[in-house]
């Protein structure tokens, strides 16, 4: 009884839908005020995030005629329910939810069922603009996600566990992955900014060319859950990027900290991601948006080969 | 010019950003100021109105109208909704009587608020 | 993306776009028509109003032919302010550009700090005119405002921060990678195109057509300041916003000259009401090109024909040449860079 409702606690609301929610527009705020001041202007007040959603869910809900309802109705769940399952597995200051040997791959699959939503809501909702960003986010998934699985994969076999707890657990004993591979960890940055479509990758949902992309006919509920989902990924995608390169909650580099307190592992993993976000955040205003062939040209050639590069050094390297 | 310079060119620019302070102003909680020439209300005096129709004739947007009846019985209305605030009455009347004050014209619920009899003569009304 | 009203239908194929078809007229107004109602002293109002953001020119080009008509020597201190207004404005207006050319590309910051850059500008005329957009400086015979000592002071100040920041630009253009690579070879003019077309503007300027009515045809002060004339052989839209920053650098010296060497005088003459019949044709350079006036009176104190030829209007028509074989991702980027401004080609 004590075990389910422990359960129950840590799916509802830590480290579950509760704290992924507040997260989530709280993560929402901060990039958007970080993005406003670099711009020289102030930013949305802190209840943005959390009014534009209730004031979605409370819009009406159209679709165009032709639209398949159903998968229409269908798509946002999906997406929303996968990346909440991905988040199972990602410890946060420390406690994940589950763990077992292999999550990280779980974890990398569930994270690209979002891609393939997003490109399914596009054809469902049948609109110029929707199909033609459908098929540019496709072109894209393809030129980010080869080097991002790559990238994060080196520090697994550096390691010696597929698992992300563990991951993050062994960097509090020896150093921080991004210490030993910092390309890795670029890498592995510039693959998120890709998943989670910010700019300069923002080629499928990029306002003045295709209005919204594949989301420009959904309105409403649908679209509250929608954004709900990337606002998720985005937070999941940060506490991936956190565990897996920056130690997890671990404070020190050298020193074997095994053991904190709750409050200081907390503060440390929130210091972390704060970090990486702020690394979103300033990545996203410093370049133009590219076209969909440039980012196909330096995902190919510049990124995957770099990725590649990584994983047979650390193969050779650590390894020996 | 490098290649990893022309990557990074608007790094720098973005750091002089955050140390200045945005240029936002924050109408209505921080006051508005307007410029020394600012084209706002306009202000007919109605001591030195003659009613000789001069900026009825020139104004763009027929904003003014003037309802005579004798020489020295005349109203002046100026419709607030339709004045573009171009000043070109300002520049047409000889007398000086108009001017375009220096603040804004507040709106208001319904059109007829809008109008606004700026002159109104009588036979027994003293003019200079 | 500046908010105007334009229809395109693009035939698509994949992401190559393969024919285009341009609709205009959404904001047709009968300007012209109701130039024909009003008398004289009227009309200089209204055709402020044809462009937001090239008033200026619209009255000084108007107040130009009525003046030919009427016969009227200018006082020159009203012809260096109408001129310093010109040239402020054309600074505003290419700030304005470059920020929609950015929006477009995708380069939002680009855009929030030429929009804030251009705050510069309006407040130099905002001090000098009482108005950012609007400034109801011209009537006919000379100017109604007048410049003191402390605003040509002040001015110069805001002209040199003006400068600076214009210069930062000037840099992201010439060196930042994705600026280049989003405006490379993109919506290319050669310059046959160019003559073909009549093209007017920095848009001309670009392709290597040396024309510039500022020179070519001098009025307000022109013929008495120094000053260069932009080109560039490239015919992209790099070349186009090139052309257009260095064009905003000249205009600031040009501002400089203008404010220093301000001659006395009186701001206006007296114009009479009723212009005698005859017809003129009157050219201004507004920041997008040549700008053309015709007008004909008939001896009474309203006009009997105004025809207002925009720069948008001739830029306008190579546009379905510049979008074949194009990618989709550069059709916002090829609109921007012709620096439309429906409002000026439908009146």
């Amino acid at each position: 009884m004590i075990d389910g409702l422990s359960a129950l606690f840590a799916l509802m609301v830590f480290p579950g839908f509760g704290f992924l929610f507040v997260c989530a527009l709280a993560f929402q705020w901060i990039d958007r005020w970080a993005v406003a001041r670099l711009q020289g202007r102030i930013g949305p007040p802190w209840f943005q995030p959390l009014a534009d959603f209730v004031k979605l869910m409370a819009k009406e809900d159209t679709l165009p005629t032709g639209a398949h309802e159903l998968a229409c109705a269908v798509l946002p769940v999906v997406s929303l329910a996968a990346v909440l399952t991905a988040s199972l597995y990602i410890p946060v200051a420390g406690r994940a939810v589950s763990a077992f040997e292999g999550d990280l791959i779980v974890v990398l699959f569930l994270l690209s069922i979002p891609a393939l939503t997003y490109f399914l809501a596009g054809w469902f909702s049948v609109g110029v603009y929707s199909i033609i960003g459908g098929n540019r986010s496709l072109l894209q998934y393809f030129a980010y996600e080869v080097p991002f699985l790559m990238a994060l994969t080196s520090p697994a076999i550096l390691s010696g566990s597929w698992s992300i707890s563990h991951i993050a657990v062994q960097q509090s004993q020896t150093v921080w992955m991004v210490l030993v591979q910092p390309l890795g960890f670029l890498l592995a940055v510039v693959g998120l900014i890709g998943k989670l479509k910010r700019p300069p990758f923002d080629i499928p949902k990029a306002k003045s060319e295709v209005v919204a992309g594949p989301l420009t006919e959904f309105s409403g509920r649908k679209l509250a859950l929608w954004h709900l989902t990337l606002d998720i990924q985005m937070v999941i995608g940060i506490f991936l990027v956190v565990n897996v390169f920056l130690g997890g909650s671990s404070p020190g580099t050298i020193y074997p900290v095994s053991s904190l307190g709750a409050i200081p592992a907390a503060m440390a993993f929130g210091a972390k991601a704060l970090v990486v976000l702020l690394l979103l955040s300033v990545s996203s205003v410093l370049y133009a948006r590219l076209r969909i062939d440039q980012l196909a040209n330096i995902g190919w050639r510049v990124l995957a080969p770099l990725a590649l590069a990584q994983i047979l050094a650390t193969i050779l390297i650590g390894a020996g | 010019m490098s290649r990893f310079h022309s990557l990074i060119y608007m790094l720098p620019e973005l750091w002089r950003t955050l140390l200045t302070k945005p240029i936002t102003v924050r109408f209505p909680f921080a006051p508005a100021e307007l410029p020394r020439y600012f084209r706002g209300k306009v202000v007919i005096d109605p001591t030195l109105c003659r009613g000789c129709g001069l900026c009825v004739r020139d104004c763009p947007a027929f904003a003014l109208e003037l309802e005579r009846e004798s020489r020295e019985k005349f109203r002046l209305i100026h419709y607030r909704d339709r004045c573009a605030y171009c000043g070109q009455c300002e520049v047409s009347c000889k007398f000086g009587a108009i001017t375009l004050a220096n603040e804004f014209v507040s709106a208001a619920p319904q059109r007829d608020a809008l109008s606004q009899v700026m002159v109104d003569r009588d036979n027994d009304m003293p003019h200079k | 993306m500046l908010k105007e009203p334009l229809s395109f239908l693009l035939t698509v194929e994949g992401e190559r776009v393969v024919d285009s078809v341009l609709r205009l007229g959404y904001v047709h107004r009968g300007l012209e028509r109701l130039c024909q109602e009003r008398n004289y002293v009227q009309n200089l109002h209204l055709v402020e109003r044809v462009c937001g953001i090239c008033s200026h020119i619209h009255t000084t080009t108007y107040c130009q032919g009525v003046e030919a008509l009427l016969g009227l020597e200018v006082p020159l201190r009203a012809l260096y302010l109408r001129a310093l207004l010109c040239e402020l404005e054309r600074i505003h207006s290419h700030l304005l550009w470059l920020g929609v050319l950015a929006e477009n590309a995708g380069f939002t910051t680009i855009f929030m700090y030429a929009w804030r850059d251009r705050e510069i500008a309006l407040d130099i005329m905002d001090e000098l005119s009482g108005g950012r957009v609007a400034h109801a400086v011209n009537i006919l015979g000379g100017v109604r405002i007048d410049v003191g000592e402390a605003s040509v002071a002040s001015s110069l100040m805001r002209l040199d921060e003006l400068e600076r920041r214009i210069e930062v630009f000037l840099g992201v253009i010439q060196h930042e990678r994705t600026f280049r690579a989003r405006t490379r070879n993109v919506g290319h003019l050669s310059a046959e195109q160019v003559r073909r077309y009549c093209v007017v503007g920095p848009v001309a300027r670009a392709s290597g057509a040396d024309v510039d009515v500022r020179r070519d045809a001098p009025y307000a002060a022109y013929d008495r300041l120094r000053f260069k004339v932009i080109t560039s052989n490239e015919g992209d839209v790099w070349a186009r916003a090139l052309v257009r920053t260095l064009e905003a650098v000249e205009s600031v010296h040009l501002c400089r000259q203008l404010l220093t060497e301000l001659p006395d005088g009186p701001l206006s003459v007296r114009a009479p009401r009723r212009v005698p019949p005859g017809e003129v044709v009157s050219r201004g350079e507004a920041p997008r090109g040549e700008l053309v006036y015709y007008i004909r009176s008939d001896g009474s104190d309203k006009p009997a024909r105004i025809k207002i030829r925009t720069p948008t209007l001739a830029t306008l028509i190579t546009l379905p040449d510049q979008l074949r074989g194009v990618n989709t991702a550069d059709v916002p980027v090829v609109l921007a860079g012709v620096d439309l401004c429906i409002s000026c080609a439908d009146r």
